[in-house]
């Protein structure tokens, strides 16, 4: 009878761990079903294998398999906050790449993590591999050579004056590359804003996207505005150690979206 | 090389082929209720695999130390990767590896100690010491802990236990030793094999294949 139970909860076990989206629970499936495992063992009167079974299929594989998912089991996302790609909404992260990262991190079996980092350091990051992927409103500059995906939103960059005097720009951006002499850089979008609330800055190079943001948000009452020729947009940006394991997978997920009019429906939803 | 392997290969067929007609002089084997008497053990199994079936033993011993070879040799001409980083560990699992791995050394060396006159053995005892090792190693990092194993003792033990298990082997086979000291000293030294084999396997993946 108990040998039964046992034997039916190793099956279940064995069923539940391989139906798990997420490889740490399929992990943890694992080594139940090892331990129901050496159940049965003990209760046929072999303790001797019931203890291998347990020490080798519980315990060592178990760990071999954590060992291995640790560094390849998650998606770990560099991105800087921008607000209807990728940002955070109390405890949540939402935002319509957020939408695409969390379809791709299914695909490939991942984790998803998100590091909030000031946009500066998003490429030493990516080339230390301590990132997979950048995002949150990722613009290449000139001098990044990172390998991209395809397009996703349409942007360009644009002059925004408030009086006259230096222009600011996010360190590290597109925009921070068409400063021209005498501009400011600062760490990030807060930065930058508190510059210009306290007017030592004339003005900011932003994209269109955020500078529709800070205008939703009321940040810029009065602003003068010239755009710049230059067609650009964002991407996702992968870690070139990273590129044969996740660009592909990406380039697909994008392709099928486009297809069945899913990342249509995503940009509606999120950029109106 | 390649006609070397097929010499190889074709001189084995023809020793398993040789072995199978008969003409090889197999060793003869008593019933094993019989043989687990001679043996001071309580737990007839220990005396089964180290006892009256110790050949499948040294074999099976001698097919993991070939595996060990294996690794070895396959992952020699990968680079060694540098420079990743290890990856943070929370301080729990550290807290827990300090707490728990005196308990997991203690309890392997009893089962291997205690494998004549209950369950256990070398092969279950090795496995709990290796993964005692791999705890260590999520919680320091296994390059740090790499650094602070000796690695010549590691080595030694490695060899130095095939050798020793090659000579008790060949001692009850040949000799005729019994009892359950051989017993107690076999379980040990199948400890000390498999727990060493199990730490390099994975410093070689570790050393070559990224940092875990």
């Amino acid at each position: 009878m108990t040998t039964l139970v046992l034997s039916l909860l190793a099956l279940g076990l064995a069923l539940f761990a391989l139906r798990q989206r997420r490889l740490l629970w399929g992990v943890v499936g694992v080594g139940a079903h090892s331990l129901a495992l050496a159940g049965v063992y003990l209760s046929l009167a072999a303790p001797d294998v019931a203890l291998a079974e347990a020490a080798i299929g519980f315990g060592l594989v178990t760990f071999v398999y954590l060992l291995a998912l640790r560094r390849a089991g998650r998606l770990v996302v560099a991105a800087t906050p921008t607000y209807p790609l990728l940002y955070q909404e109390g405890e949540r992260v939402a935002g319509l790449e957020w939408e695409i990262l969390k379809k791709l991190a299914q695909r490939l079996h991942r984790d998803l993590e998100v590091l909030w980092v000031p946009r500066e350091e998003i490429p030493r990051l990516l080339a230390a591999e301590e990132a997979d992927l950048a995002a949150g409103g990722f613009l290449p500059a000139q001098s990044e050579t990172l390998p991209l995906s395809r397009p996703l939103v349409p942007t360009r960059l644009v002059e925004v004056r408030v009086r006259p005097g230096p222009l600011g720009a996010v360190a590290g951006d597109r925009a921070a590359d068409a400063l021209p002499r005498g501009g400011r850089r600062f760490e990030d979008e807060e930065a930058l804003l508190a510059a210009l609330a306290r007017g030592g800055l004339g003005g900011a190079l932003v994209d269109l996207l955020r500078f529709r943001d800070w205008h939703l948000r009321g940040k810029l009452p009065e602003v003068e505005l010239s755009q710049f020729p230059e067609e650009l947009s964002f991407h996702f940006a992968v870690a070139p150690g990273e590129e044969e394991a996740i660009l592909p997978a990406l380039e697909e997920l994008l392709d099928e979206m486009e297809r069945s009019g899913a990342l249509e429906d995503l940009l509606r939803r999120y950029l109106g | 090389m390649r006609r070397g392997a097929w010499l190889a290969t074709l001189t084995l067929g023809g020793l398993i082929g040789w072995a199978t007609t008969g003409l090889f002089p197999r060793p003869p084997l008593p019933p094993w209720e019989a043989v687990t008497s001679q043996w001071g053990a309580r737990n007839a199994v220990a005396a089964v695999v180290l006892g009256a079936r110790l050949y499948d033993t040294l074999l099976e011993v001698l097919v993991f130390s070939m595996a060990l070879v294996g690794v070895r040799w396959a992952l020699r001409p990968l680079p060694q990767t540098e420079g990743r980083p290890p990856v943070a560990e929370s301080p729990l699992l550290e807290r827990a590896a300090d707490v728990l791995l005196p308990a997991i050394g203690v309890f392997g060396v009893y089962l291997a100690a205690s494998g004549h006159l209950g369950p256990g053995g070398g092969f279950p005892a090795g496995a709990i010491l290796g993964s005692g090792l791999l705890l260590l190693a999520l919680a320091r990092g296994i390059r740090a802990l790499a650094r602070e194993l000796p690695q010549p003792l590691l080595s030694r033990l490695e060899y130095g236990g095939l050798a020793a298990l090659i000579v008790l082997g060949g001692g009850s086979l040949t000799l005729g030793w019994r009892g359950a000291w051989l017993l107690v000293l076999a379980n040990l030294l199948i400890l000390a094999k498999v727990s060493t084999g199990a730490w390099v396997v994975l410093e070689h993946f570790a050393a070559h294949r990224g940092e875990v």
